[in-house]
């Protein structure tokens, strides 16, 4: 398989010199290196998006996919998973998507621990409604959420930032993330170079963490989490990789049992009636 | 009563007569002779208490007695919203012929405490009996007054230990102790025979339920709200048994898209809510609606707005089930009158969702949901299980092709071909679009699939005649219990009973209309029924058929209508 097997014919709306192509770039390089490795099948495999520009992936990528709702990502994934397991389910949703309308979502899923993955495009604004304040975003008198902190409470077995200025990196972890067992999450650094051109920056500070450490310890996973704040007004060293990886039961496993989705089943009505009788 | 039931044994008996004849012209006899008399074995229990005090539990048993019996019941089940404490009642009408709604006075009372006895001593008819309960153990004492009780109507103590072993299985042991002190404590005062078959008691939950495993359900989910919750409870049992998965989520919003993510992979879906968890669900009703999968909802309803009257009953969200959603896309309401139609309608519901891909809603409500109906034999339908999912994959698969019928072929992810679902206007292949042909294209397609919808549920008894008469009452939902009840008691009235709301049998309804409009000199009555204080039904007959209906008897005590209750009104009328 090769990159070009995940194109689409549609139009690409994205700007010009948009990070969101890095990302695509990143996802089908990470897909296609799988699918190449026999790790995963392409035809077991769907993505779902939100709503906002991270969404427009839906029509770019050649795949299985359900666009659904502005915050509604991550049930509808889970919905897909426990309706087929055996699918490799993708989640994209933006920061506004994610953090705002569909926190709950988030919150829950990461305890959940589906095996699944969530993507989120963090551009730290709301670019298609043309430049509102996500949760994420520093301007203003709000303290921005830390989406890295707040999956390590929440109980998310796998917890990445990547960077959309670095496509092979960011590859590696949507690599890394599709292939761990339980809910994984990447928070992707994507400037929005209209509305909030955060590149120099970013060029200036982030830093990678070293892949070969103990990532089952939590408490270093939340001290290397809040080295940045996600604020610009000083220099802040930014770590990108995985912060945390440990495997515990996924949600699928913990269910009474595992073969509902067989969709077998033998009802014998007069058996089924007879306590009612 | 005790004549009755000697003429009804000698009824039973004429069938094994030795000339048919002679048997048969008996029948016509007794027919004639009990219509005159009206003499029908009824009787109304009352069992009151605080909550947690079993009143529930020991209501279900003696429904379950009297159903083994053969009676007939009905079950109907109040209470207030908090844990234990308070006032919690069941009223149980039992009769020897079908009875599908309970009565306002009863003939006994069985007290757990002082309160029930203050409150309902009001309605105790003349002659009538409480049996007070107070002072006894908790749920031992319950024991005991179900022991005086079926000693008071001379019935043996094996159908009682019957039932405690169904339900309570080697516990029952312990139950026996109090139900044999209670039946010796008192002497026999009249003396019920079976009566014939012993019947099936069902609430409309049960019917609900048994309506999606009949159906094939892969998968519930929910998040708990009364009147919906013990769907969750009752299947949730049953996983393993029944191979399905039941799940509860972080709310409504969860459990809604939940199920359309999972009905995107090919699994048969449902979701159970009320009122508000159905506010929420709106948002991806219009998303099932859009990127066209299938969904079935079951909405019970409670009393008036926001929070409400939890715990009781109304059919105010009528037009809310009618109309929730941006845009414009193609559904299904349908409102079952009892438990068994709970049954067939929920099968009707998965394999029209299933067939036309489009959002279908169970219509109920609290009163439907949790009282309990008794009947001869439960059957389900013999509609179609299929899934409507290809098994040959086709060349060039398209998502959203575009059909006479406006369904599209469906596959689901894994078979092979890319699938798509898109909340976004999109074109046939299923990929985003602002083209106005595009948009005029898809809108048309979606709306000859509720054409389509409409030639198949007219197939499906969408309205319902009971009785005869010039006069029309019309209604919906589970008020038909009630009515159906004092049909006999009113002169020359027949009843519709409207199943399908959306898409409406307007033809049906006008014919009914039409036949009971004043002609010449004679006077004619149409009223309408229904548990709502604006008379919502009446509104949408009007939209659909432009005759509006003046004449209402509309309930919004939070009550559910009885049948002395619509006599009374309809008398005044």
């Amino acid at each position: 398989m090769e990159n070009k097997d995940l194109n689409t014919k549609e139009e690409n709306t994205w700007c010009p010199g948009c990070p969101d192509f890095s990302i695509l770039e990143s996802t089908k390089r990470a897909l296609v290196e799988l699918v190449n490795e026999n790790k995963i099948e392409i035809k077991n495999t769907a993505i779902v998006t939100g709503i906002g520009c991270h969404a427009k992936i839906f029509d770019y990528l050649e795949l299985n996919s359900f666009s659904g709702l502005h915050g509604r990502v991550l049930p509808i994934a889970l919905g897909m998973k426990i309706g087929n397991p055996k699918l490799t389910v993708i989640g994209f949703g933006g920061d506004g998507d994610t953090y705002s309308e569909g926190m709950e979502h988030f919150i829950h899923n990461c305890r959940y621990n589906s095996d699944m993955t969530m993507i989120v495009n963090n551009n730290q604004v709301f670019a298609l409604t043309v430049g509102q304040p996500t949760p994420t975003s520093e301007k203003g008198p709000l303290k921005p959420l830390n989406p890295i902190a707040l999956a390590l409470t929440a109980g998310a077995s796998f917890v990445a930032r990547g960077s959309a200025l670095d496509i092979e990196h960011l590859k590696n972890l949507i690599k890394e993330a599709i292939l761990h067992k339980g809910f994984s999450f990447i928070d992707i650094l994507q400037p929005c170079i209209v509305f909030h051109n955060t590149v120099p920056y970013f060029q200036k500070n982030i830093y990678k963490l070293d892949p070969i450490r103990d990532l089952t310890n939590s408490k270093e996973a939340m001290e290397r989490a809040e080295e940045w704040d996600y604020c610009f007004d000083r220099d802040q060293k930014i770590p990108i990789g995985i912060f945390y990886k440990k495997e515990r039961p996924v949600f699928e496993e913990q269910l009474p049992h595992n073969t509902w989705y067989t969709q077998k089943r033998k009802t014998d009505w007069q058996d089924l009636t007879k306590d009612f009788h | 009563m005790d004549g009755y039931l000697k003429i009804r044994g000698i009824e039973q008996k004429s069938s094994h007569g030795t000339s048919v004849l002679v048997g048969g012209l008996f029948y016509f006899q007794i027919i004639i002779f009990c219509d005159i008399l009206e003499d029908i074995m009824e009787k109304t229990i009352l069992i009151g208490g605080k909550a947690g005090q079993g009143t529930a539990v020991t209501s279900h048993l003696i429904a379950k007695i009297f159903c083994h019996l053969g009676y007939y019941v009905f079950n109907y089940r109040d209470y207030p919203s908090l844990i234990t404490g308070g006032h919690n009642f069941n009223v149980i009408s039992i009769s020897d012929k079908p009875i599908s709604s309970h009565k306002d006075k009863f003939d006994i009372i069985l007290a757990l405490d002082q309160k029930t006895i203050d409150l309902h001593k009001k309605n105790l008819n003349k002659g009538g009996i409480i049996f007070d309960g107070k002072g006894l153990k908790p749920i031992f004492g319950n024991n005991v007054l179900i022991g005086k009780l079926f000693k008071y109507f001379g019935v043996d103590k094996s159908p009682i230990f019957k039932a405690f072993e169904e339900e309570f299985k080697e516990k029952a042991e312990m139950a026996k102790t109090a139900i044999e002190e209670g039946y010796n404590s008192i002497e026999i005062k009249e003396k019920l025979v079976k009566n014939g078959k012993e019947k099936y008691l069902l609430s409309g939950n049960e019917g609900l339920s048994l309506g999606a495993i009949a159906a094939g359900m892969d998968i519930y989910i929910a998040y708990p709200m009364t009147p919906a919750t013990s769907i969750l409870s009752f299947l949730a049992k049953r996983q393993l048994e029944q191979n399905i998965l039941v799940l509860q989520l972080e709310n409504e919003i969860a459990v809604v898209d939940a199920a359309i993510g999972a009905s995107f992979v090919g699994a048969k879906t449902m979701v159970g809510t009320s009122g508000g968890g159905f506010a929420l669900m709106t948002e991806s009703l219009s998303l099932a609606g859009m990127v066209e999968l299938p969904l079935v909802i079951f909405l019970g309803q409670r009393t008036a707005p926001s929070t409400g009257v939890a715990t009781y009953t109304g059919q105010g969200d009528l037009k809310f089930a009618l109309n929730p959603g941006q845009g414009e896309f193609p559904r299904v309401v349908v409102a079952p009158g009892d438990a068994k139609e709970a049954i067939i309608r929920t099968q009707e519901s998965f394999y029209l969702s299933s067939k036309y891909l489009a959002p279908i809603i169970i219509l109920g409500d609290k009163h439907l949901s949790e009282s309990s109906y008794s009947f001869d034999n439960i059957a389900k339908s013999s509609i179609s299980n299929s899934r409507f999912i290809l098994d040959k994959i086709p060349l060039n698969y398209k998502s959203y092709q575009i059909t006479k019928t406006g369904v599209s072929p469906r596959l689901v992810p894994g078979q092979g071909p890319v699938v798509r679902a898109n909340s976004y206007e999109h074109t046939d292949f299923g990929n985003t679009t602002e083209n106005a042909e595009w948009i005029i294209k898809m809108n048309d397609k979606r709306q000859r699939k509720q054409e389509s919808i409409a030639k198949e549920t007219k197939k499906l008894n969408p309205v319902s005649i009971y009785g005869k008469g010039r006069n029309l009452i019309i209604g919906w939902g589970s008020t038909k219990g009630a009515i159906i009840d004092a049909l006999p008691k009113l002169k020359n009235f027949r009843f519709l009973q409207i199943s399908y709301l959306m898409p409406f049998p307007k033809e049906e309804v006008l014919k009914e209309i039409k036949k009971s409009l004043p002609a010449g000199r004679q006077a004619k009555k149409i009223i309408l029924v229904e548990n709502n204080s604006t008379g919502l039904l009446g509104d949408v007959i009007a939209e659909q058929t432009g005759f509006i209906i003046k004449n209402k008897i509309l309930r919004y005590d939070a009550r559910p209508f009885t049948a002395e209750y619509l006599i009374n009104e309809i008398h005044g009328k």
